[in-house]
């Protein structure tokens, strides 16, 4: 982690950063849920929510305040206070490890350096991976304090799930990390710009058509961990820890009103990781196709001809092409939600353990060895 | 007093709250919770101390996936045995007694301690550092645990693995529930 800065400027932008990047995240939610909404609508033929505002857009705010003036309540028989901190610690692994993505290329100012995301750490992937396990504590806290057996299960269900299938989330990502050697998620981006271009038996292979994108390295990779990321939010076809037919709604059966809104909002922090976390490690970060920052930094200088300007437009640029990976990485989120069936529980652990488990150890492995073979092996 | 010395204060300060807790809490998953905060609080401490990469590892494997197991496992059962006969009793009290007395103890030790190192030059402690060759942890780390300590680390590995084994024949032999006659 680097340090918060030296001048009191320098902290302070750090410091207004963090409250940001939170505020980016929470903000997002309003809108992801009513993408969602009118997404299955549009799926299923049907209108979805279009009465309050243009294209139904004020009908977030007008679910805001009906959260906020719901009855507060907790059951007779649950433990209050796990019952009521269980929704709050349900936001902070969410937040935390959302805030170590990086967003766009670094910001200069004067002498200073700002990265845009909330703050470095120089082991980010097992940093984000720790943080976001903690989310399993939430849902066994709030099944268990909820008093109710539909919590318990679902509770139970949900985190056998998530302890299953980080293992196959980890093993996948072995193979992005041997090839860039670093867990810092910056240094993986740099290492992805570019154009398509790799070093094998003392050759230099290059194609000027494809961009240097992990997923061309990593394709088993990249399927294995987004499958994985599926479970680890807990969105369907993953989604037994609700199972609305047998247990009501799993581990938030009891909750209403904000409580309940602070789950979701947990719930959609992870799907955005996952999607930051996809586009980071397989897709460039936020890198622009076949180009390198250099390269738009020289175009916007040309354009602007003050070096500032020509690196804030240089950042916008990059953070907008982030969006739009991350964009496309949630869409699909929502569309697998409103496409595939949910599986059953053991058709579940079979999956998790007997398929990806062995294949992601399988793609470590033959990695690790190409990557031996093709480094050590001059031809 | 500069922020590192505020953050480890604070964060010493939350682990031995955390830890009294294990001891001290009558409801087991209040303890379980208790120990799965005292661990977060260590891999703090780790990141303060700048071993980024073991504080992400005890995040990982300790936090995220024992200490959830070991939560999981508590729900099952019916706890309310386990509170009667841990808030009850002269045992208990003199066992939670004790416990005090010994991580005050530990406390005022390591106090004491702490005060005669603070003593020492800072700039002697920073280059003691230096000259140890800790540079990147992860990489010193990987290249101790499998260049320079091979044998060892395997050889650690048959041991837990022994101990699994040993484990599993000692609860089949005699009553318990996975018992063979």
């Amino acid at each position: 982690m680097t340090s918060m800065g030296t001048t009191t400027f320098e902290v302070a932008v750090n410091l207004i950063k963090l409250v940001l990047v939170f505020l980016m995240m929470v903000q997002l939610v309003p809108i992801l849920v009513w993408l969602e909404r009118r997404g299955s609508a549009f799926i299923q033929n049907r209108f979805g929510p279009n009465r309050v505002g243009p294209l139904g857009l004020l009908q977030l705010l007008a679910d805001a305040v009906k959260f906020l003036t719901k009855e507060d309540f907790a059951p007779e028989k649950g433990n209050r206070l796990l019952f009521y901190a269980a929704p709050v610690f349900a936001l902070v692994p969410a937040a935390v490890a959302y805030m170590a993505i990086p967003m766009s290329v670094p910001l200069k100012f004067n002498e200073y350096t700002f990265l845009i995301q909330g703050y470095e750490i120089n082991v980010g992937i097992v940093f984000i991976l720790g943080i976001s396990s903690l989310a399993a504590y939430t849902i066994l806290m709030a099944g268990w304090g909820s008093g109710s057996k539909f919590s318990l299960m679902g509770a139970l269900r949900a985190s056998a799930q998530i302890i299953s299938y980080e293992l196959a989330l980890g093993l996948s990502i072995v193979g992005i990390i041997l090839l860039y050697g670093t867990f810092n998620l910056s240094e993986m981006i740099h290492a992805q710009q570019g154009i398509f271009s790799f070093n094998a038996f003392g050759h230099n292979i290059s194609a000027s058509w494809l961009p240097n994108w992990g997923i061309f390295y990593q394709p088993v990779g990249m399927i294995l961990f987004f499958a994985a990321t599926f479970a680890e939010s807990n969105r369907l076809p993953f989604d037994l820890a609700e199972g609305e037919a047998e247990l009501v709604a799993g581990f938030h059966t009891e909750y209403g009103g904000f409580k309940m809104l602070m789950f979701f909002i947990g719930e959609y922090g992870h799907m955005m990781i996952a999607s930051g976390l996809m586009a980071t490690f397989f897709f460039g970060g936020y890198s622009i196709w076949n180009l390198t920052p250099q390269e738009v930094y020289q175009w916007c200088f040309n354009l602007i001809g003050n070096e500032f300007w020509a690196g804030a437009m240089n950042s916008l640029l990059h953070f907008l092409s982030y969006l739009v990976k991350f964009g496309i990485f949630l869409w699909i989120f929502f569309h697998v939600r409103w496409t595939l069936p949910r599986f059953r529980y053991d058709q579940l652990m079979d999956l998790g353990w007997k398929t990806m488990l062995p294949w992601a150890l399988a793609n470590t492995m033959i990695t690790a060895l190409i990557i031996f073979v093709t480094s050590y092996y001059v031809l | 007093m500069t922020a590192d010395v505020f953050l480890f204060w604070f964060l010493a300060f939350m682990t031995i709250v955390s830890g009294l807790g294990v001891v001290l809490m009558a409801n087991p998953i209040y303890s379980a919770l208790s120990l799965a905060m005292t661990m977060i609080s260590v891999a703090a401490i780790f990141v303060t101390l700048q071993a980024y990469f073991l504080a992400g590892v005890q995040i990982i494997v300790y936090a995220g996936a024992v200490m959830v197991l070991f939560v999981m496992v508590l729900m099952l059962f019916d706890l309310k045995h386990e509170l009667q006969a841990f808030t009850r009793g002269r045992a208990t009290g003199a066992i939670k007694i004790a416990t005090v007395g010994i991580l005050s103890g530990l406390v005022v030790g390591a106090v004491t301690i702490g005060l005669t190192i603070g003593g020492k030059n800072q700039a002697e402690v920073a280059s003691a550092t230096k000259a140890a060759g800790i540079v990147d942890t992860t990489r010193g780390l990987s290249e101790a645990l499998f260049l320079k300590n091979v044998f060892g680390f395997e050889a650690l590995g048959v041991l837990l693995l022994v101990i699994a084994v040993g484990t599993v024949a000692l609860s089949r032999s005699k009553g318990g529930t996975h018992a063979r006659d």
